[in-house]
């Protein structure tokens, strides 16, 4: 069993947690060719939509493992819809449920309200969760319910109204992990993570981190043959504490330096001081996804194992896809994928977008992706105002797997404006669905996923002229296109299951 | 059924809470159901209750109920048993708090609380987190599980209080809110219901009303009403009003109704009553304990519930067919009293009598069995001390401490005296007429003035008046023939409270309920019949 090992997976994801999904999707289609061993995701966090969020990256319930869900013996409940209606709780003979709009309804005792409950964010009634207040209107408890239906946890509170104790239920109602909220050298924060009668016994921890090593040890425990990988870096001094297994990787999902210029002596980004410097030797490996970032770490550090392997792999299914012509794309459009944050460089694309309207007068460009910060997204719109392309401009959010399946069979092209990437998982998926790719030329993903000239283009860091010549090129000639595409379809067999699993088994051997 | 309500079932009884003792005994032997219904959370309430000869069927506790805990075996635990959720947790016994103090690795853990005896089973809990803060206390019940957590707030006081089944699922919660005033009050109180469903409540009294129509449902009989007594006031005496459903609900009344005890027609009502006699037609049944009060509360507030007399106080079949102690065989003169040393008591007065008596007949003596009262610092007892030094009594009057051994004592004495301020009843006083002691006692209502028949088995004087108590006891010392008229008064007026008398007066009040039952649920909104 492989256990990838992460905080959460949230509505909104980063590439992380899609690598991360993506991995677990994979060896579990090569675990049924008993290739590779079965994988599941493991999360931290607590968090109530997570059937909801896995399903939407393509998981099922086999293959997440929370730690929450786990001490509560809730990983495997099937999902009923709840309405707040017809909650089970509520005594209809007592209380009136006097609904407001879409969003909450109250529970009314003569006209008194004595709770509001919530409505599951895009749910038609269904109970997200119920809050009661006393006489005086202050809140006295809040009880939260799953995504699948069950009251998952109750809340009570300090006087000012801040959290005081969470309990998480099992389906029986029974409290299984208590967490007390007390003063902190004067600040109100967690101080207490009380799991009970766990196999007979109760512990008790002073962090959530320690609650989760203790997790950790008891999966890896309790069955023979697991393997760890640490995919997020807050998590690695945890893994690399976990004693229920010696079989212990970390996947780097991102460049080690803030420098990309200078990989093998540039100062290290303070989150992977853990995983390479001070517990590099708890981990057999520490795994990349290409091999120029294999080759600068093992410079950097000749001590350590580092491995190379690629988290994204296409089934058959994907690359025996029929071609998507150019006729049932959109002419002209330029997509780019990721999120939108300063070290993405969205705003390169805006630019190269002007410059390609001046030849190209009805090319459009679509953003997929969420922004990283309100402001991030008020600059993009302010500068395609000042660039004059706002109405060549779209920006379609963050999408599920399937739109943006469709995203990439869509555009004509994929742009990278990024600062830099150690792979590039938007590139493989666009050259899946035959969609060239151009970018820059920043490490590490780039190099390893285009072949300038074939599948696309790698233009010099940061030159917009370039990108957008390119880019000019490649939507005014057809058979140009037509030939990149084809190329395309070509390259993305490079990460088929095949050979990425080959990968794989190396790593574990 | 019949239900009892009260607070708990003490190990320190009030005269409620042996009334209500004789009362199921009485149920129990005539077979008619009956179970106690107490309304207070308390940790020892079945230990004490079954001390007290209660077995656990017969006791509905309101917590017990929702904590699904009325069977549970006890379970003896004890500093080791705890999970303390740490390595090598290190004991440290603290015997003059009662306590060990638990650590691990030099942080404290816990400070377990013990009740002091041989086994010292765990009361109560104190959990400190990692950063040295109070967050939690939990109580033990006797029977050896978590019954109730209370959760600390930042600044140590307590906010949550959660009481949970034997396997921890909570089902009630009560909350301390700052109000509108900004003070610190128990604002809400919410109930996951047997049927899982949550109910709210702003004060414990509507939890208890609550509690009621659940045991009205449980044991609903379109046949037989269920019939609630309430034994204390407050704890029922709005919340009978609004039974859900209809039931059969009588007020019991164990004391004086007015503040004046003496003033039937004084204008405040006994605190504890006012409610209730304001409202008194809310109820079916009235119960009084003595024919002197029923018939003052008919006079004062003319209601249309119905009145019942029925004494608190049972003398058992045993004493009554016990062979009676002639006088010869009783200490001349020997004079008992079994109360506490207590300001309402007044025995100070008594005291007062028996000096004037003793210049007459220097062989009177009295001896007082009963605790002192520690209020005031012992000023009850001081008092009483005072009047002996007064009339240099020191080898006539003797404060006895408290005794369990009353046939004993009865058996060897003559007369019993009662100078009380004011009674419910007074068991002691009917318990000394059934060993056939000749009964002195003021005109107090209620109880002393009817258990003592004047010219009968004793006398009955004006209220205050231990001069004419002296000459009533003179009389008696004097003259023997009298003595031995109002001994034998004395056996046969204990009849009264026989069992088989006692028990007609309840069947009076169980025949009106059954007999309204009809009409009662013929008036249900929703019923047609059948």
């Amino acid at each position: 069993m492989y256990y990838f090992v992460s905080e959460n997976i949230f509505a909104y994801n980063s590439g992380t947690e899609h690598a991360q999904a993506k991995r677990v999707q994979f060896f579990n289609r090569e675990h049924q060719q008993n290739r590779l061993g079965q994988a599941a995701y493991v999360t931290r966090d607590y968090n109530r939509f997570l059937n909801r969020d896995a399903t939407a990256v393509g998981l099922n319930n086999d293959e997440v493992v929370n730690m929450y869900d786990y001490f509560q013996g809730t990983t495997n409940v099937p999902r009923k819809k709840q309405h707040l209606r017809l909650l089970p709780q509520l005594p209809l003979d007592r209380y009136h449920i006097v609904g407001h709009g879409p969003n909450y309804s109250t529970v009314e005792d003569k006209g008194r309200v004595i709770a509001r409950i919530n409505v599951m964010p895009a749910t038609v009634g269904l109970v997200n969760d119920i809050t009661y207040y006393d006489r005086a209107d202050n809140i006295t408890v809040r009880e939260n319910f799953d995504w699948r239906g069950f009251k998952s946890s109750v809340d009570y509170f300090h006087q000012d109204g801040q959290l005081a104790v969470q309990q998480f239920l099992n389906l029986a109602g029974d409290p299984v992990i208590e967490i007390t909220h007390m003063n902190i050298n004067g600040q109100l924060l967690p101080s207490m993570y009380k799991l009970k009668n766990y196999l007979g016994h109760d512990y008790r921890f002073n962090s959530q981190e320690q609650l989760f090593l203790f997790f950790l040890n008891e999966i890896t425990r309790q069955q023979a043959d697991i393997t760890l990988i640490s995919d997020r870096r807050g998590l690695d001094h945890v893994v690399a504490a976990v004693q229920g297994t010696v079989h212990k990787y970390a996947y780097l999902h991102g460049i080690h330096v803030g420098n990309v210029k200078h990989p093998v002596r540039g100062k290290l980004y303070d989150a992977y001081t853990n995983v390479l410097e001070r517990y590099g030797q708890a981990f057999t490996a520490i795994l990349v996804s290409t091999s120029d970032q294999q080759k600068d770490l093992k410079s950097r550090y000749p001590e350590l194992t580092i491995k190379g392997a690629p988290d994204i792999s296409l089934s058959s299914v994907v690359l025996n896809k029929a071609p998507i012509t150019l006729q049932t794309r959109q002419l002209h459009q330029l997509i780019v994928v990721g999120r939108l944050s300063p070290e993405k460089r969205p705003e390169q694309a805006l630019r190269v977008l002007a410059k390609v309207i001046k030849t190209i007068p009805d090319a459009t460009l679509v953003y997929y992706g969420y922004a990283a910060s309100q402001e991030v997204m008020d600059d993009l719109q302010t500068l395609a105002q000042k660039l004059a392309v706002t109405d060549h401009v779209t920006f379609g959010g963050y999408v599920s797997e399937e739109k943006l399946q469709q995203a990439y069979q869509q555009a004509q092209i994929i742009l990278q404006p990024s600062i830099a990437e150690s792979f590039g998982m938007n590139l493989v998926e666009a050259m899946s669905c035959g969609t060239p790719a151009i970018s820059y030329d920043v490490p590490y993903g780039t190099q390893a996923l285009i072949d300038d000239g074939h599948n696309g283009y790698i233009v010099p860091e940061g030159s917009s002229n370039a990108m957008a010549q390119k880019a000019i090129d490649l939507l005014s000639d057809d058979n140009l296109w037509a030939q990149m595409s084809a190329a395309a379809y070509v390259k993305s067999h490079n990460f088929a299951d095949d050979k990425t699993t080959k990968l794989w088994q190396n790593i574990f051997k | 059924m019949n239900f009892f309500i009260n607070a708990t079932m003490p190990d320190h009884k009030s005269g409620i809470e042996h009334a209500e003792l004789k009362r199921l005994a009485l149920f129990n032997k005539n077979n008619e159901a009956a179970k106690l219904v107490l309304c207070d959370w308390d940790p020892n309430g079945h230990i004490t209750a079954n001390q007290a000869g209660i077995q656990d069927e017969q006791i509905i506790n309101l917590f017990d109920y929702f904590q699904e805990a009325s069977h549970v075996a006890t379970k003896l635990i004890q500093v080791q048993d705890i999970e303390y959720g740490v390595l090598d947790a290190q004991y440290t016994d603290d015997p003059s708090n009662s306590r060990y103090l638990v650590t691990a690795n030099n942080q404290l853990i816990a400070r377990v609380n013990y009740k002091q005896n041989d086994t010292r089973p765990v009361k109560s809990i104190e959990w400190f987190d990692g950063f040295n803060n109070l967050y939690c206390v939990d109580h033990y019940d006797a029977r050896g599980f978590v019954s109730l957590k209370q959760w600390y707030t930042a600044d140590n006081k307590i906010g949550t209080e959660t009481w949970q089944t034997p396997t921890g699922r909570v089902v009630i919660e009560a909350f301390h809110k700052q109000t509108m005033r900004g003070d610190m009050q128990k604002t809400n109180w919410r109930l996951i219901d047997r049927q899982h469903k949550c109910q709210q409540f702003d004060t414990q009294t509507e939890l208890i009303t609550y509690f009621f129509d659940c045991l009205n449902e449980d044991y609903w009989s379109l046949d037989h009403p269920n019939v609630f007594v309430v034994d204390r006031s407050h704890l029922g005496d709005q919340a009978l009003l609004q039974l859900k459903k209809p039931a059969y609900t009588a007020f019991h009344l164990h004391n004086a109704h007015t503040a004046d005890a003496q003033n039937p027609e004084a204008p405040l009502f006994n605190n504890n009553y006012e409610f209730a006699l304001n409202v008194i037609d809310g109820y079916d049944a009235v119960i009084s304990a003595t024919h002197k009060q029923t018939a003052d509360v008919r006079t004062r507030l003319h209601p249309k519930a119905q009145l019942f007399t029925i004494p608190v106080g049972v003398v058992s079949d045993r004493l009554l067919t016990a062979p009676r102690v002639p006088l010869a065989d009783r200490q001349f003169g020997k004079m008992v009293v079994f109360a506490r040393i207590a300001w309402e008591k007044n025995l100070d007065d008594l005291v007062r009598a028996i000096g004037i008596v003793h210049q007459e007949v220097p062989q009177v003596t009295l001896d007082l069995y009963g605790y002192p009262d520690p209020n005031e610092n012992y000023k009850a007892q001081h008092e009483v001390e005072a009047v002996i030094a007064e009339y240099g009594l020191e080898d006539v009057v003797t404060l006895k401490g408290y005794t369990t051994d009353i046939d004993a004592v009865q058996n060897k004495a003559m007369m019993y005296g009662l100078t009380s301020h004011m009674e419910g009843f007074n068991l002691a006083i009917m318990e000394a007429i059934s060993h056939g002691l000749i009964a002195f006692s003021y005109d107090v209502n209620y109880g002393p003035n009817e258990i003592v028949a004047d010219g009968v088995n004793g006398a009955v004087v004006p209220y205050g008046d231990y001069q004419a108590l002296s000459v009533a006891i003179l009389e008696v010392l004097r003259d023997p023939i009298l003595a031995e008229k109002y001994m034998t008064g004395a056996y046969e007026s204990a009849e009264r409270y026989s069992e088989a008398s006692v028990w007609q007066a309840w069947e009076k009040l169980l025949s009106d309920a059954q007999n309204s039952w009809a009409t009662k649920i013929a008036a249900m909104p929703g019923y047609r019949g059948g």
